[in-house]
């Protein structure tokens, strides 16, 4: 399992990421038990704590629920709140990026949705295949 | 409970002091990196904290005692650096005995198993081992130990990369199955930062941070630009680092304090906001004199 060493998020947040990916893929459903912080520290080669915090984010968040003395497990509406955050922020921040760099380049609003348009037709000819 | 404990500390070499009122607390098991750059005064703190060196100054405290002379101490502290003393009629495995009956939590199948993957021969005798062998024997010495406090002083000297990747690996999974207070120095913080819970920052004998390793990539941003569009977001706050190229072009590094509406504003602008690498920052803020290297040749004017 590798991380971006060089990423601008800190690796806590990585680990949250990961954690949420995994729900989105359904490889944990729903009131499942999510890996332990040692788990995690072991599979990504960094430090329990590191771990532990990014466990912590999903938790404040409603994401992950705590059982006293058992450890954490995966929310009932994980998927839903995940999709939403997703939605919500990190594709907003995408477009944010896509959008300045297109007005740097003088790339017009009907060239740029043809050019996303296009990717995304490619893109499901190629999952498709 | 705390491992460490020290209060305006101070060891001096005649006028120098290496270490300088230094005041800090190190929890129970935590793995605690230890950084600065040469001559900062991590070895003259670590020497102080495992009571090979008296202090001069202040108080310093581990497991609550005063560790300098101490058989507590020194029963619950491994200490290695490149300098080990090993006497020369004994081969490795000899060593690995004599530690074990040192070391109450010895754990010689580990020792053992780390030897034999390193390939090292346990007849061998260790003032014959290359420079990165030698290092190898003492990190497994180090782990395998597993003393309540384990300290390691560069450690990694003369190991090519292969080998402290394992070292590092090793030294994370035997601290979870059996936690300890781990300080590590080093000065190649890009490969510990990952495992490390705290990271102590120090120069001059002074400290200059103690705060979570992971919080570390969030502390500054980095901003690149034309240099009249950051002067105004540069007023306002601590300037950790600048670099200019060309006349109007500047890299500079500040303090993580900007508002999502400044954020915004400058990335409108064509400024550009990037993290700042751990090692990076540690750099910047032990910088001797700004300007840096540039200013040398700028002097000698060989630029």
């Amino acid at each position: 399992m590798k991380l971006d060493a060089d990423a601008m998020k800190p690796i806590y947040v990585q680990i949250a990421e990961w954690l949420e990916t995994e729900i989105l893929a359904g490889n944990i459903g729903g009131d499942e038990k999510i890996y332990s912080q040692y788990q995690l520290a072991e599979m990504f080669n960094i430090n329990p704590a590191t771990a532990a915090k990014g466990r912590s984010i999903l938790a404040d968040e409603g994401i992950l629920y705590k059982k006293r003395g058992l450890g954490m497990f995966v929310s009932p509406g994980a998927r839903e709140g995940i999709l939403r955050k997703r939605r919500d922020e990190t594709l907003k921040r995408l477009i944010f990026e896509l959008v300045l760099e297109a007005e740097r380049l003088g790339i017009q609003e009907n060239e740029l949705t043809d050019m996303i348009r296009q990717m995304k037709n490619g893109l499901r000819g190629e999952m498709k295949s | 409970m705390n491992a460490v404990e020290c209060r305006d500390l101070t060891k001096a070499y005649g006028s120098l002091k290496a270490v300088n009122n230094l005041s800090f607390v190190l929890e129970e098991n935590k793995i605690t990196g230890l950084i600065g750059r040469n001559g900062a005064g991590k070895t003259t703190l670590l020497k102080v904290v495992a009571g090979f060196l008296q202090k001069t100054a202040g108080e310093v405290r581990v497991f609550a005692e005063d560790p300098f002379n101490n058989l507590t101490v020194s029963a619950n502290a491994v200490f290695i650096d490149d300098n080990m003393a090993f006497p020369q009629s004994l081969c490795l495995d000899d060593l690995l005995h004599a530690a074990a009956s040192f070391y109450k939590n010895w754990d010689m199948g580990l020792a053992r198993g780390m030897l034999d993957y390193f390939s090292l021969n346990p007849k061998q005798y260790y003032h014959r081992l290359s420079k990165g062998m030698k290092s190898i024997f003492n990190v497994v010495l180090g782990i395998s130990a597993r003393c309540p406090l384990t300290i390691f002083d560069e450690p990694t000297t003369g190991m090519d990369a292969g080998a402290r990747k394992d070292f590092y690996r090793a030294l994370l999974k035997d601290y979870l199955r059996h936690p300890r207070t781990v300080l590590l120095s080093s000065h190649l913080l890009h490969e510990i930062e990952d495992i490390l819970e705290d990271i102590l920052l120090i120069k001059e004998g002074k400290k200059l941070l103690h705060m979570p390793a992971s919080h570390l990539r969030e502390y500054a941003l980095g901003l690149r630009g034309k240099s009249s569009l950051m002067e105004d977001l540069a007023k306002s706050r601590e300037v950790i680092h600048q670099y200019c190229a060309g006349e109007d072009y500047a890299y500079l590094v500040v303090k993580n304090d900007l508002t999502e509406q400044e954020r915004h504003q400058a990335r409108l602008a064509g400024v550009d906001i990037t993290a700042v690498a751990a090692a990076d920052l540690c750099v910047y803020l032990t910088a001797g004199k700004k300007g840096g290297i540039d200013n040398v040749f700028n002097k000698n004017q060989l630029v």
